[in-house]
């Protein structure tokens, strides 16, 4: 199961099986603006540090998000 | 199409909200408590600001709606007012906004990309703007969602260029939308 499936179905409060390959900014419903700032709080838990802006910047995807998660 | 004369105040309405210049009168005590609010003055960068309804009257003064503009945002059903956004002319052809919703019973709500859209539109139509840009601290994660969610694009990041109230700073980001780029939303 994908890490960056399961943190972003948490903070949408969806299903994991709700969240699509393709999830993003503009495409999923529930990703609003509350939601995004509750992900990148999540992603930096995860990583247990502060993400450097330009990093943050790229996080308007799951598979960024999956990506960065498995660069630990 | 929104009719105004340059110096003129400006209505322009919205599926939810009417936008209209505010004036002295719309200095109340809601408006004046947003400015010395923490919460809603850190998503501009800034500390409480310890104003009266004198400091609020002068503030709205300053804008000319010729280059400059304080929009109001009004609920269309019962006329709340429940946030403002500022507008201006930088550079010929530049348009910056600045969005800010006081009610935190709006916040998550959309309010921010139905109003920025139509001030988008105004930018490009009436102010001739070819760009309009954006300025966020880097950390405000739900502004930046905004302006990515709107088509924004990222256009750089000035590194620790605002200080914290405790003695930390943040990066800034700058976003631009440009004319060929924008797609209203319908």
């Amino acid at each position: 199961m994908s890490d960056a499936k399961v943190i972003l179905a948490d903070v949408l409060q969806v299903s994991v099986a709700a969240i699509s390959d393709d999830a993003a900014i503009g495409v999923t419903d529930q990703w609003d603006s509350l939601a995004h700032m509750h992900l990148i709080l999540a992603v930096e838990h995860a990583l247990g540090r502060t993400l450097d802006t330009d990093v943050m910047l790229q996080l308007d995807n799951l598979a960024a998000i999956q990506a960065l998660l498995n660069q630990g | 199409m929104t009719v105004w004369t340059p110096g003129q105040p400006v209505q322009m309405e919205t599926e939810r909200f009417t936008l209209r210049s505010l004036t002295q009168d719309d200095a109340t005590d809601t408006y004046i408590s947003w400015w010395n609010d923490a919460d809603v003055q850190e998503g501009l960068g800034a500390k409480p600001r310890g104003w009266g309804v004198q400091q609020a009257r002068r503030h709205i003064s300053r804008f000319s709606n010729a280059r400059s503009f304080h929009l109001g945002i009004f609920c269309r059903d019962d006329q709340l007012l429940i946030g403002f956004i500022a507008v201006f002319v930088e550079l010929p052809g530049v348009v910056k906004t600045n969005t800010v919703i006081g009610n935190k019973d709006f916040w998550g709500q959309r309010v921010v990309l139905e109003v920025r859209d139509r001030v988008i539109q105004f930018a490009f139509d009436q102010l001739g703007a070819s760009k309009v840009v954006g300025q966020v601290d880097g950390r405000n994660f739900s502004s930046i969602y905004n302006y990515k969610a709107q088509g924004f694009k990222t256009e750089g990041v000035l590194r620790q260029q605002l200080p914290n109230p405790d003695g930390t700073r943040h990066d800034q980001v700058l976003f631009g939308l440009l004319k060929s780029e924008w797609q209203p939303d319908e």
